[in-house]
């Protein structure tokens, strides 16, 4: 046990433990909070296996961006902390025979990938690669991407605006 | 640092809590404990009147007594509201702004964190504060709270793009990252500051002057209204909301998000120093490389980013007791029709002078 | 777009004129004063706490009449001649003991309408104007100043001065009466004729 370690199953428990609060929570705001806890942990996590650039990013927009605009969403909605959330188990046995075959897929898959197994250096960095590839190599893709965006956005305006005419 | 603190006690697990509570207890602190009563003076005497005055001599000790007092405050949670996340709510955003601190370059001897996405990292882990806001005014079950909790998030979202994009010309400008290399960059002596073109040559550098000048202004607006200080204080706006989303608070827990508030003004300043002003080298070169004396440098650095801190705090300060409240429109207004455009005016500039 | 230029550099401009106005005045004296160690000089006929000189009042009662809230209460005893208060210091004569002046200041409004009628000038405003209590028995003044052993004294000596000059009235007017029988029995002496008549 390395300080490493101590610090990986730390952020473990807080995702899997915020993650099951934010299925079984009874209150949908606690379930929106504990999302914050789970994304938190995931970046953890992340940042533990070297991708620190991914880690920010997750918390930049998970935590900064969707968590906020769920949680906008959940607030401005009259009555919505008085509705009941059914989070009781229903149709138990076909959801054990989906999980079953999940977890053996799952299973499955993880021993028979052939994993990379072989070390290498983790680089100090990964902005400048990650840079460098999404202009180079996956320059289309990104740029789909932002036109994707852009589209969302020019569609997000026009429907705000529509009832002004 | 870390490695000196492995050679004090031995343990790197030790030596990695104390590096983490070190900037607390070394900064933030004392830092609240001197900005309150500064606060309390500047207001003051601004408004020609002498503030504290009974608790030594000219009531320095005035913060001391306070926190005296809250320490002994009755902690009251009413019964409606929602006990877990509104005792979770002052954490949260304390950890947010004292997170923050984790990547800034104190002196060269002090740099919390050199890593590579520091400023990324910077501008992310404000959101946690941004979270934890909501969390208290919805917790408080309070409609001033709730109130106020929205207006601050919707604040704080918005002015967080300017500064983004302020940030992002700088990045350009500077090609990394990572705070501690940014203030190297800016080493040796005032005209090496970003603010003053940086290490640019020749014709370039005087493009960039009025630019970069535009661009400290635009990211000084928008970090002042991302940390709620008058004008940009709606959300807590005493005569309208009691006092925003932590109106339900009393005690410790107030004092958390006291603390938290005066932990943001530190940062952002701290941020702007390292950005435009040199971070924590010196304008004029160090006493201590000309008198020979090694370990004088990194405390003169250790002062001068202090210094050039508190003075963007000051400030603060001293806009707030000058400008009254702006309204929401007018908020909004000045961060999306005035502050982006022009931030991404600056962006193209820059960039554009940076390719040639 | 011009509007816009112009509204950018106003913006900047005034938040800046701002600035140098609350600069400057950080460099002004204070224009508050640290009042328990200092305190403000009051304006000349300042209305504060009420006092009253016994050794003027001759017991009107005008003041407590021109009282509008009545927070005023005097009660007085005629002085026997052997015994009298003595003058004012303006050389009027008193003759009325005053045995109680109570002025309830919490509910005096400071009018000052007490002062100007009085016509030995002895109840006047002072310049006293920190006088909170805790008990608000304790904000009724009393000024008169005879012990109560000396005011008993005082209503008996009234009442033996009293009774001495009932009696003598009574004496008088039995002499009086003992006269008019007597008168009354000569007439009648003089004129038994006429009766007989
Ligand atoms: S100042 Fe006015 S209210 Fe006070 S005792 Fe005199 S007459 Fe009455
Ligand atoms: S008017 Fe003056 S003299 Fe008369 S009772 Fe009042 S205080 Fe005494």
């Amino acid at each position: 046990m390395e300080l490493y370690d101590i610090i990986f199953y730390l952020f473990a428990a807080i995702t899997i433990v915020s993650g099951i609060v934010v299925v079984n929570a009874k209150n949908i705001v606690h379930s929106a909070f504990s999302l914050l806890l789970t994304f938190f942990g995931v970046s953890g996590i992340y940042v533990l296996l070297g991708a620190d650039f991914l880690a920010i990013v997750q918390i930049m927009v998970y935590v900064g961006g969707i968590l906020i605009l769920l949680l906008f969403g959940v607030m401005l909605t009259n009555k919505i902390t008085d509705v009941e959330i059914r989070s009781g188990s229903f149709q138990v046995f076909p959801a054990i025979i989906g999980l079953a075959a999940f977890a053996a897929i799952l299973f499955g898959v993880m021993t028979s990938t052939n994993w990379k197994t072989e070390s290498f250096e983790i680089p100090a960095t990964t902005t400048f690669q990650l840079g460098r590839l999404l202009i180079s190599e996956y320059a289309l893709v990104f740029e789909l991407l932002g036109i994707l965006l852009l589209v969302a956005l020019i569609g997000a305006a026009s429907i705000a605006r529509r009832d002004k005419e | 640092m870390y490695n000196f603190l492995i050679d004090i006690f031995g343990s790197p697990v030790i030596a990695f809590f104390v590096a983490a509570a070190l900037p607390l207890f070394l900064f933030i602190l004392p830092y609240a404990l001197i900005a309150v009563l500064a606060e309390r003076k500047v207001s003051a005497h601004m408004q020609d009147r002498l503030g504290p005055m009974r608790t030594g001599y000219h009531g320095i000790f005035q913060t001391v007594a306070d926190i005296l007092k809250l320490i002994q405050k009755e902690d009251i949670t009413a019964n409606s509201i929602d006990r877990t996340l509104f005792n979770f709510a002052p954490y949260l955003v304390f950890i947010g702004s004292f997170a923050a601190f984790a990547v800034l370059p104190f002196s060269s001897f002090f740099v919390g964190s050199s890593i590579d996405i520091g400023l990324f990292y910077f501008l992310a882990i404000s959101s946690l504060v941004v979270a934890g806001i909501l969390m208290g005014g919805w917790s408080s079950n309070n409609k001033y709270s709730l109130l106020g909790a929205m207006r601050s998030v919707s604040q704080i979202i918005s002015y967080e793009i300017p500064t983004a994009i302020v940030v992002l010309t700088m990045v350009m400008l500077t090609s990394t990252l990572n705070l501690d290399t940014i203030t190297n960059q800016q080493t040796a002596y005032f005209w090496n500051w970003n603010i003053l073109g940086g290490a640019a040559t020749g014709i370039a550098k005087f493009l960039l002057i009025p630019l970069m000048f535009a661009a400290f202004i635009i990211i000084f607006i928008s970090t002042l209204a991302e940390v709620n200080r008058t004008p940009f204080d709606i959300p807590e706006a005493e005569s309208e909301l009691v006092s925003g989303f932590f109106t339900e608070y009393t005690g410790m827990k107030f004092a958390m998000f006291f603390l938290a508030e005066y932990a943001n003004m530190l940062a952002v300043s701290f941020l702007i120093t390292v950005l435009f002003f040199g971070g924590y080298h010196s304008p004029f070169g160090y006493l201590g490389n000309s008198l020979g004396i090694e370990w004088l440098v990194p405390i003169e650095q250790g002062v001068w980013f202090a210094t050039k801190g508190l003075t963007f705090v000051l400030v603060q300060m001293w806009l707030r007791w000058t400008l009254p409240r702006l309204r929401v429109d007018q908020l909004m207004t000045v961060c999306w029709k005035y502050l982006i455009p022009y931030s991404v005016a600056i962006l193209l500039l820059v960039g554009f002078i940076t390719l040639i | 777009m011009k509007q816009y230029f112009i509204n950018t550099w106003e913006g900047l401009w005034t938040v800046l004129v701002g600035m140098k106005i609350t600069f400057k005045h950080l460099f002004d004296p204070a224009v508050t004063i640290q009042y328990p160690d200092v305190k403000p000089t009051m304006p000349e006929r300042a209305r504060n706490r009420l006092f009253v000189n016994m050794d003027d009042c001759i017991g009107c009662d005008q003041c407590a009449r021109a009282c509008p809230v009545n927070c005023i209460s005097i009660e007085t005893l005629k002085s026997t001649p052997d015994d009298t208060p003595g003058e004012t210091s303006q050389g009027k004569k008193k003759a009325l003991w005053v045995t109680k002046f109570d002025i309830d200041i919490a509910k005096c409004c400071f009018c000052s309408l007490c002062v100007y009628p009085c016509p030995t000038e002895c109840i006047e405003m002072t310049k006293v104007y920190e006088f909170s209590e805790f008990e608000r028995n304790d904000l009724i003044y009393k000024f008169a100043v005879l012990t109560p052993e000396e005011i008993t004294d005082k209503t008996q000596k009234y009442d033996e001065f009293q009774a001495a000059k009932e009696a003598e009235k009574l004496a008088a007017a039995k002499a009086k009466a003992e006269k008019a029988k007597q008168d009354a029995a000569k007439k009648a002496d003089d004129n038994p004729d006429k009766k007989a008549e």
